[in-house]
């Protein structure tokens, strides 16, 4: 038998009643006024029993004053109860109660603590209650909110009235605002590779939060301010939701940008108000105040900048200043440009501590990736190690955002075939193409080519294995290289006559090795403003290096570059942009917010297969932190001495013009797709071509293809050798012997 | 309150008082009239203070009614008739509360002449107590100037408030913040300068005297 | 058999009836006496309102240097007078509700004895001259009820009441009427009306 649902009569509000039929009552061995107890939607009811005015069975209304936590608000439309879910029980007079109260706001809290006691006795007079329970009684509108039953006595019951004799125990007094935080808490966001700064943020968090009495025992302060540092997308956000919710504190988050205001003085009076707030939620219990984009809010005081934007790092600093050292109450700054910060908020006493959070390394990608795919289904040939080699400079953003287009790649190819949703490896490779490092995004450097194999390169071999020598095989097999104590080269200045290739070579070797690839030409770089290119060419290092391994290619250099012996112009753009590079190259060392992950000591079992391929990754990690500088040019001799030392630029290759082979080769390539009449003659075109260089050659396969169609109308299915004799004929080679001279002659002697 | 004030042959310990004792006790039997008398001059004088106050309020309303809006013809003649038997009732109770004021002023003339009188026979007794060498206090503990010290406090108090209450009289019907016009009211009715204090005292000086039972 | 368990409990039913009936009485004057201490609560905090809003410099009282503060003591001095007597007021009310609650536990607690002979079905029997057993409860109940959460809800607005806050104070008569909730009010009436009968016969 099914009860029906009915909405409670507006009378019975708030009387812990539930209206049966007389009949149902019989059956269940009520009296009148006697406890059920009612699991419905979800959640349990405790209500006392009372017929129906009009003795009618068949029905149930209910009152939810008292219910267990997991019961939905909800009004229960369309529900039906069957009688397993209505129970009878008997239920003792308590002795005493132990409740924790929720009330509307903190003043209530601080003064009238004494009150709420008599208060909360008389409201829970007469009601029957259990352990674990929560008695509304909002609709008294009295400051009281809720009462959670957290014990009763005698222990042994379930459940019991509570008399005039019973004694009410008030354990804890808190906010509404308070007890919401506590319900909507979510499950912990898992963090992927940020266990150390997790556990050092947790670190300095939980003394001044959790245990303040001790440190003031101790004598000690502790850090009211901690400074995140980090590029954009590694998680700092995240971070400090995970680590506050680990130490249970309040969160109160800013966003740096929103506390700006138009009107003069709007910006301070937001920013004391936030504080008032996070001062108001700490004295309820520790508080964690973020501000995100804090260099928004900070900027260096100059004396260029404006007024406004000075006086609100003024308040700011008050603030801080203004925080009793009784208070549990810790603010969070996070930033990724440190530098623009104004250096009085990293002084001790305000910003004193600075975590840094580094864009994520081999490991630390691998253990995100982890945390990512946990709820993908993935099929078994997905290798997130390889995927992690593969995703040097991605952040933790970009690496879900890697993970949400390989699934997105998925659902697309797999509604074609409507087989299982599985995600595999090679989803995860499609998706690696359209999702950049964010680090790379918006840089100048960054080119969108197409990859290219060495294969479709012709000849060349000697230059294609150095290249992959000094390349490839550092990023590939870098234990190899430690194992036989063999340093890699900083840097590849590829020289050789105009159209031979070098920029093909370069992408080729960029391909190959699978990592970031910057390239920039002159024009990239050069901009009207004075001091902008040098900064530019800065920030392209910065970038190459956020997200090493990474190849950073300076096509044409020496247009970019000047030479200190020209004495043309000693103060030249180029001439600075020669200095930078040059600093660049032997930089001493990085800035502190472009560090990588964090120290980290393993703790593994020695010998265990993990271990060591743990190992291979740190070791590949250590080694892989360098950028490589590949430079073109066509004018080795224009360059300054200096770059040409070893420790720059060392490993020097000269790309000389392809000879027979080599033009056989590229002829090959060349024709590859085209029909070719059986009479032509591949061989005796490579030894007419002297002096050829591979885009004359590219050029000359063009020109026949063009006159057949001219001679043969459009409808030529393929293309006779005299037209190949016939466009030789009108070009000339690029190259001339005395240039090619020159280069061979030039750092041979 | 009547039934308990003094009247000539109150009941005593001792059967027969000294010349200075009689006028000291005599003199706390006036001091409780007086007061008595100016607490009800003070009620009549707040009834009528309230009087004017809701009167002149009510005339601003009327004239910020007026400039906002032309009624017609009737209505108006009808509210500046109405209007003027307001001026003549606001005179009327302004009178009326002046007439108060002047009983009030009364009273604190008198008052002055007690606390003279008073101090006059502090005077003399203590001379003759500077004379004599005894020094017993003349009804239970209070020493002689002590007699002096109530009467001269409760007359600086009753001269002040007198002094206020001179001020609210002139002012009260011409001002027409409401506000300030609450505050007049509100000085009027709880008398700041009469303290707390000096209700105590008074009434302690009655229990010395004997016209409270102890 | 459950003869005399009825008689009895409704023995028990009408002296709580007949007390409720007093005490409601008594309920209802207590409550009208506070009415107007609540209107001069609201009266003193406007003048404190009045007080605080004008600068006594720049007012004919401006001679009288220490006005403002003197006359700030006596209101809260009959403010305080006003807060105590309320509080009597509410002890009046708390005995009406200590009594109406014993009275009402009193009779729940005779049906308990009784209701194992004492079945649903004679529970729920109405007749001229008696509601049943079941409604009558239920009346004593919300009887209680009402005074409890309107001596809880009064209780409540008077603690948080502070003479500093002058705005709460002003308004406080207002939100003590506001707390009347007339239907239950009229619904513990309607209960001595429909119990009339019942508790005049013998």
């Amino acid at each position: 038998m099914l009860l029906k649902v009915l909405p409670l009569d507006t009378g019975d509000a708030g009387t812990q009643r539930c209206r049966l039929g007389p009949g149902l009552m019989a059956s269940l061995g009520l009296r009148i006024g006697s406890p059920v107890h009612i699991t419905i939607s979800g959640g349990e009811c405790l209500c006392t029993a009372w017929p129906r005015s009009d003795q009618a069975d068949g029905f149930l209304q209910l009152d939810t004053k008292c219910t267990t936590k997991d019961l939905k608000a909800i009004n229960f439309n369309n529900l039906s109860v069957s009688l397993e879910q209505i129970k009878a029980i008997c239920s003792q007079k308590l002795k005493g109660v132990r409740v924790n109260v929720v009330v509307q706001c903190i003043e209530v809290k601080k003064h009238s603590s004494g009150f709420i006691h008599d208060l909360v006795k008389e409201m829970l007079r007469g009601m029957c209650v259990a352990r674990q329970y929560i008695v509304d009684v909002s609709h008294l509108k009295t400051q009281v909110e809720l009462i959670l039953i957290e014990h009763i006595d005698p222990f042994c019951t379930d459940s019991g009235f509570i008399t005039s004799k019973t004694s009410v125990n008030i354990g804890e007094i808190k906010t509404l605002n308070n007890y919401r935080c506590e319900l909507q808490k979510s499950p912990s966001i898992l963090l992927g590779g940020l266990e150390d700064v997790c556990a050092s943020l947790k670190e300095i968090l939980s003394l001044p939060l959790r245990y303040p009495e001790t440190l003031q025992k101790l004598g000690l302060s502790y850090p009211k301010g901690v400074l995140l540092i980090g590029p954009p997308g590694v998680g700092k956000t995240m971070l400090v939701r995970n680590v506050v919710m680990e130490v249970s504190a309040a969160l109160i988050t800013v966003n740096g940008p929103v506390i700006l205001g138009s009107r003069p003085g709007e910006s301070e009076e937001n920013l004391r108000r936030t504080f008032k707030q996070a001062s108001e939620a700490a004295q309820e219990g520790p508080c964690v105040l973020f501000i995100d984009e804090i260099d928004s809010l900070c900027p260096r005081r100059a004396g260029s900048t404006s007024a406004p934007q000075n006086r609100v790092v003024a308040q700011l600093l008050t603030l801080m200043d203004g925080i009793g050292s009784d208070a549990r109450f810790v603010i969070i700054g996070a930033t990724n440009q440190p530098d623009t910060l104004d250096p009085a908020l990293r002084r001790p006493g305000r910003f004193d501590r600075e975590v840094i959070i580094g864009v994520p390394t081999l490991h630390q990608r691998k253990s995100i990736l982890d945390v990512l795919s946990s709820k993908m289904s993935l099929s078994d040939d997905v290798d997130f190690v390889a995927l992690a080699e593969m995703t040097t400079g991605y952040v933790g953003a970009d690496l879900s955002a890697l993970c949400r287009e390989a699934a997105l790649q998925a659902i697309l190819r797999g509604s074609q075939d409507s087989q299982s949703q599985k995600i595999d490896m090679k989803h995860f490779l499609e998706a690696l193409k359209k999702v950049q490092p964010s680090c790379l995004r918006s840089s100048i450097g960054l080119t969108d080519f197409k990859p290219i194999s060495w294969d479709q390169i012709g000849g060349l071999e000697d230059v294609k294995l150095k290249l992959t020598q000094s390349i490839e095989w550092p990023m590939k097999f870098p234990e190899a290289f430690i194992r036989l104590g063999l340093s890699r080269p900083r840097g590849v200045l590829l020289y050789g006559p105009p159209g031979c290739a070098k920029t093909t070579l370069v992408k080729a070797a960029a391909s190959s090795s699978h990592c970031a690839f910057l390239s920039v030409s002159g024009a990239d770089l050069f901009s009207p403003f004075v001091g902008d290119s040098e900064k530019a060419l800065a920030q392209l290092f910065r970038q190459a290096r956020a997200c090493a391994p990474s190849i950073l290619f300076l096509d044409e250099i020496d247009s970019i570059l000047g030479s200190r012996s020209d004495s043309r112009a000693p103060h030249s753009v180029q001439a600075r942009m020669l200095s930078v590079l040059l600093n660049e190259l032997d930089g001493v060392g990085f800035k502190v917010q472009e560090r990588r992950g964090t120290q980290r000591e393993s703790c593994h079992l020695e010998g265990s297969t993990e271990f060591q391929q743990e190992q291979q990754m740190d070791c590949q990690e250590v080694c892989n932190q360098d950028v490589m500088i590949v430079a073109a040019t066509n004018r080795p001799g224009a360059l300054d001495s200096a770059l040409l030392r070893p420790g720059r630029l060392d490993q020097i290759i000269y790309v000389p013009p392809p000879d027979m082979e080599a033009r056989l080769a590229i002829l090959e390539i060349c024709t590859k797709r085209m029909p070719l009449e059986s009479d032509v003659c591949l061989k005796e075109l490579a030894r007419q071509t002297i002096l050829f260089s591979g885009a004359d050659l590219e050029n000359l396969c063009k020109e026949a293809a063009l006159s057949t169609l001219q001679e043969e109308g459009m409808d030529a299915s393929s293309i006779k050798h005299r037209y190949f004799i016939k466009s030789l004929q009108s070009m000339t080679p690029s190259l001339k012997g005395q240039q090619i001279d020159h280069y061979q002659q030039l750092f041979t002697s | 309150m009547e039934a308990k004030s003094p009247g000539a042959s109150t009941p005593c310990r001792k059967p027969v008082l000294s010349g200075s004792a009689r006028k000291l006790k005599d003199n706390a039997a006036d001091w409780h009239n007086f007061v008595m008398k100016w607490d009800r001059l003070n009620d009549e004088g707040s009834t009528i203070a309230n009087q004017i106050v809701n009167l002149k309020l009510s005339k601003e309303a009327v004239k910020e009614a007026d400039i906002a809006e032309d009624g017609g013809q009737t209505a108006i003649t009808q509210r500046t008739g109405s209007a003027s038997a307001a001026a003549a009732e606001l005179e009327d109770r302004c009178s009326a509360l002046v007439v108060i004021l002047e009983k009030m002023a009364h009273l604190v003339s008198k008052m002055e002449k007690l606390a003279s009188s008073t101090k006059g026979v502090c005077e003399l007794q203590e001379f003759q107590q500077e004379r004599t060498g005894v020094c017993a206090p003349l009804f239970h503990t209070w020493p002689v100037t002590h007699f002096d010290e109530v009467s001269s406090r409760l007359l600086r108090s009753y001269t002040e408030e007198l002094a206020l209450k001179e001020v609210i009289v002139g002012e009260i019907a011409h001002t027409c913040r409401s506000d300030l016009a609450l505050v007049y009211l509100s000085c009027w009715l709880y008398q700041p300068y009469l303290e707390q204090s000096s209700t105590v005292q008074l009434e302690s000086l009655l229990l010395e005297t004997g016209h409270r039972p102890l | 058999m459950s003869k005399p368990a009825l008689m009895s409990l409704h023995q028990a039913l009408k002296r709580s009836f007949h007390s409720l009936e007093q005490n409601h009485k008594v309920w209802n004057s207590v409550l009208e006496e506070c009415v107007p201490l609540m209107g001069s609560l609201g009266n003193l905090a406007e003048q404190l309102l009045a007080l605080n809003g004008v600068q006594m410099a720049s007012t004919p009282l401006a001679r009288f240097s220490d006005l403002q503060d003197r006359l700030r003591c006596k209101l809260l001095v009959a403010v305080d007078t006003i807060l105590d007597k309320l509080a009597d007021k509410m002890c009046s009310l708390q005995k009406v509700r200590d009594a109406v609650g014993n009275q009402v536990t009193a009779a729940f607690q005779v049906y308990e004895q009784h209701a194992d002979t004492l079945d649903l079905t004679t529970c729920l029997q109405r007749s001229a001259a008696a509601p049943s057993v079941a409604d009558m409860l239920e009346w004593l109940q919300d009887a209680e009820r009402y005074y409890r959460q309107q001596y809880l809800r009064r209780k409540a607005l008077l603690q948080a009441l502070k003479p500093g806050e002058l705005s709460d104070l002003q308004n406080a008569h207002r939100r003590w009427e506001a707390l009347a909730t007339p239907e239950r009010e009229d619904s513990v009436s309607d209960t001595l009306f429909r119990v009339s009968f019942f508790m005049d016969s013998p």
